[in-house]
């Protein structure tokens, strides 16, 4: 699983890589090819690294930073290159051009961190040897061409080229001879740094990734989470960055919310515009920022480490794939189901199912699928409307609708009943009256427990 | 600044190796690029020879991957761009010896004017432009300050005719500049069609362009200017040539190189009180013809350029004769 396959995740992951300031092409590439982390050493080492560079943001002046980030701007992708230099092909001008290019870059950020000690935070190879082979004359500038000090005879050449433009022709054929033999000497001495000067690339990148990263930290006021060993997720005034700020473009602004989940599963209700499926959105964006190594949106978290994340939500790209939505939930949520029987940590976050049917059908179809999950080693969050019996599930509800005000606390309770304020809200929102009040008249006629306004 | 041409064959590389012959480099930092492919040895549309770039030493130059590889002169590389054109990224290198290059630059107008400020960063002076036939827009202003205009015998044989086709596009190269007033109002207006009243406030006609066949002109009393912030096309213009009181008012676009109007569109409005003006303009050099035509038809050289300098009040050359006819 890449960064790549899951950056079109409706809970909101494509914002917070749109958000991050990288310099170079490349390191947005390798940080899209980048894999999920799953082990607990690798996602401990990611984070030491990314409070490492927070803390050196706080340590550095502007101009340094923008010193280094404009030399990270002139990172190139050179992979097409670096083949062939394991390949032992020998290479042209412009791969010869873009190696050495490559070198004094990583020796020039490599002596802009040591200055601030942070050489040791990310390692870059020494490309030393590699620099004294593309630059004879000891230029250090990042400019190429066959130099006249390999070759007595092309030096020879090329002077009477100058004084003989009407021989040049031939004198160009003789040279480009000598050029292809210093090429293939060159290509052969470079051959052995392949490896170091790909590794040389790939630190390049992973600084401007740390440095985006950390600015993000910072810009956002994102926290670095501590690592769960129970299964257990727990998150303190957490808040989904892409629905504050277009809340605050509106002159208005985003509630945190407060939850934890476990192994048994966590069961949602409450009133319509309750923010159940923000909160469903947020958590599923918080894992997979933590499993890719990003600040987390909270004021403190906990996290539990898992193998795959289902986020299941009716959008409407399946329509456009001739699914019926609910042809396309079930089949979303029919993949968590098989995949539950696998032997995997598995987290579910399941908004609303079976919501498009009828009320009846719907309400046995979520209490079935939470007794069938209830059983299985796996982390489940779920929201509903409908009123179901909630079993082993924790229910959590929505504070809601509280003197005019949407209050977005989530309280734990102990039974899975939905509230029923939809007809406070529809009038709350201007609704016209008509129509809602032949709906309290019809309820106030029906018996049974619907009996509630 | 770019040289451009109306027509392939209109002598526009003998016009670009002429200038590059002739620039102080010991003095100046050159460097000179194409917008698109060109360059090639034999004329890709015609078949008929054509002149191969000649670079001095010390000259910059901006080509693709694949024609770098080709070139036939020792040079220095500079830089190797992100972007990719059909013929491979562009890169940018210095002449250590002179000699022969074929020139393919960046692919459009925005990356064009991103390798020309990557230029400024090394220190050049001047950046000439070979721009590719029927792309106006790397003369547009917004890309280079001045430029020079080739036409000849492949433009129109018949020379009254390509003497009044060369003016009309000489005349909207020289549109006169709009006030500075309009210009700091309309710049920053990227699409859509716009009036100024004579009051001076602004009103958007709710049209996406031009070309749209929805556009309204009731309630457009006592209007000033126009503002058609992309293509000005010729429907357009008899549109408002026919309107009763929109016939005087100034019609505004960004450059010349965003008008579509035949000669004739163009002059009906002109001569029945209208006016267009623009909000950038770039400096037309010189023109140069080519009297020969790739048909094999000849022009009187003479003739043609004293008959287009007198139409355009522009210093004319044939460059191939290599005399100025004033």
């Amino acid at each position: 699983m890449q960064l790549k396959n899951v950056i079109e995740s409706p809970c909101g992951l494509r914002f917070m890589l749109d958000k991050l300031e990288l310099q170079s092409g490349f390191a947005r590439r390798w940080l899209l090819d980048s894999p999920m982390m799953t082990r607990a050493e690798e996602i401990v080492a990611s984070y030491q690294e990314l409070h490492c560079f927070t803390d050196f943001l706080q340590r550095v002046d502007t101009l340094y930073i923008n010193t280094l980030c404009h030399k990270l701007c002139d990172l190139k992708d050179i992979r097409t290159t670096i083949r062939n230099l394991y390949q032992g092909t020998v290479l042209d001008d412009i791969e010869l051009f873009e190696v050495k290019h490559l070198a004094l870059l990583a020796a020039d950020v490599k002596k802009l961190l040591a200055q601030h000690g942070m050489d040791k935070a990310v390692e870059i190879p020494d490309l030393d040897e590699v620099i004294n082979i593309l630059d004879p004359d000891g230029m250090k500038i990042a400019t190429f061409y066959i130099y006249d000090s390999y070759n007595d005879r092309l030096k020879e050449l090329r002077a009477l080229m100058r004084r003989h433009p009407d021989q040049q022709d031939e004198l160009l054929l003789q040279a480009g001879e000598i050029e292809e033999e210093v090429r293939t000497k060159l290509s052969k001495r470079l051959h052995p740094f392949a490896t170091a000067i790909e590794q040389a690339q790939t630190a390049l990148a992973l600084i401007d990734v740390d440095v985006a990263r950390a600015r993000q930290v910072q810009d956002m006021g994102l926290c670095f989470p501590a690592l769960s060993q129970d299964g257990t997720s727990q998150y303190d005034d957490m808040f989904h960055p892409q629905v504050q700020e277009a809340l605050a473009s509106r002159g208005r602004s985003f509630q945190p919310v407060s939850i934890a989940y476990g192994m048994e599963p966590t069961l949602i209700t409450g009133a319509n515009m309750g923010g159940k499926t923000v909160v469903l959105k947020t958590l599923t964006l918080c894992q997979w920022l933590f499993q890719f190594g990003f600040g987390i949106p909270a004021a403190a978290a906990r996290i539990a480490i898992k193998d795959e994340i289902h986020f299941c939500i009716g959008d409407d790209q399946s329509v456009e794939k001739g699914l019926s939505s609910f042809a396309a939930e079930m089949k979303n949520i029919d993949a968590v189901i098989k995949a539950s029987r696998e032997n995997k940590k598995l987290l579910a976050l399941i908004d609303e199912p079976a919501r498009t049917t009828n009320p009846t059908e719907g309400a046995a179809l979520v209490s079935a699928l939470l007794r069938v999950l209830a059983g299985r080693d796996m982390s489940l969050v779920m929201t509903t409307h409908y009123d179901i019996e909630p079993g082993e599930a924790r229910c959590l509800r929505v504070k809601g609708f509280e003197n005019g005000s949407m209050d977005y606390t989530l309280v734990e309770v102990q039974d899975g009943e939905a509230p029923h304020e939809a007809l406070n809200i529809a009038q709350s929102l201007g609704i016209d009256s008509e129509w809602i009040d032949q709906a309290r008249a019809l309820l106030q006629a029906a018996p049974g427990k619907n009996n509630h306004c | 600044m770019s040289i451009v041409g109306l027509e392939k064959n209109t002598g526009k590389t003998e016009c670009l190796k002429y200038v590059l012959d002739n620039l102080p480099v010991e003095r100046k930092r050159i460097a000179v690029t194409s917008i698109g492919i060109d360059g090639e040895t034999v004329d890709q549309v015609t078949r008929t020879q054509k002149p191969e770039i000649t670079l001095r030493e010390g000259m910059y130059f901006g080509t693709s991957e694949m024609h770098y590889r080709q070139r036939r002169l020792v040079s220095e590389l500079i830089d190797v761009s992100d972007e990719t054109t059909s013929l491979g990224r562009v890169v940018t290198a210095r002449a250590l010896t002179g000699g022969k290059i074929l020139l393919s630059g960046p692919s459009s107008g925005s990356s064009l004017k991103r390798w020309m400020s990557d230029m400024r960063q090394h220190g050049i002076d001047h950046v000439i432009i070979d721009g590719a036939l029927s792309r106006m827009s790397s003369a547009s202003p917004a890309v280079s300050q001045s430029m020079i205009l080739a036409t000849g015998a492949a433009y129109s044989a018949n020379m009254t005719t390509l003497v009044q086709k060369t003016a009309h596009v000489v005349d909207l190269v020289n549109l006169e500049l709009t006030s500075e007033r309009n210009v700091n109002r309309l710049a920053p207006l990227e699409k859509g069609v716009w009036f100024i009243d004579t009051d001076g406030a602004l009103h958007d006609l709710n049209a996406m362009t031009s070309l749209s066949q929805e556009i309204h002109f009731d309630g457009v009393e006592h209007c000033a200017s126009l503002y058609v912030a992309g293509a000005l096309v010729g429907t357009f213009l008899d549109k408002v040539r026919k309107h009763k009181t929109l016939r005087h008012a100034e019609i505004v676009v960004r450059d010349f190189t965003k008008i579509f109007v035949t000669p004739q569109q163009y002059r009906l409005f002109v001569k029945g009180g209208g006016r267009v003006s623009v909000l950038q303009k770039s400096k037309l050099i010189a023109v140069t013809v080519n009297p020969t035509s790739p048909t094999g038809y000849v022009l009187d050289s003479d003739l043609l350029c004293n008959r287009l300098s007198e139409a355009i009040g522009l210093p004319v050359y044939d460059l191939l004769k290599n005399k100025e006819c004033n």
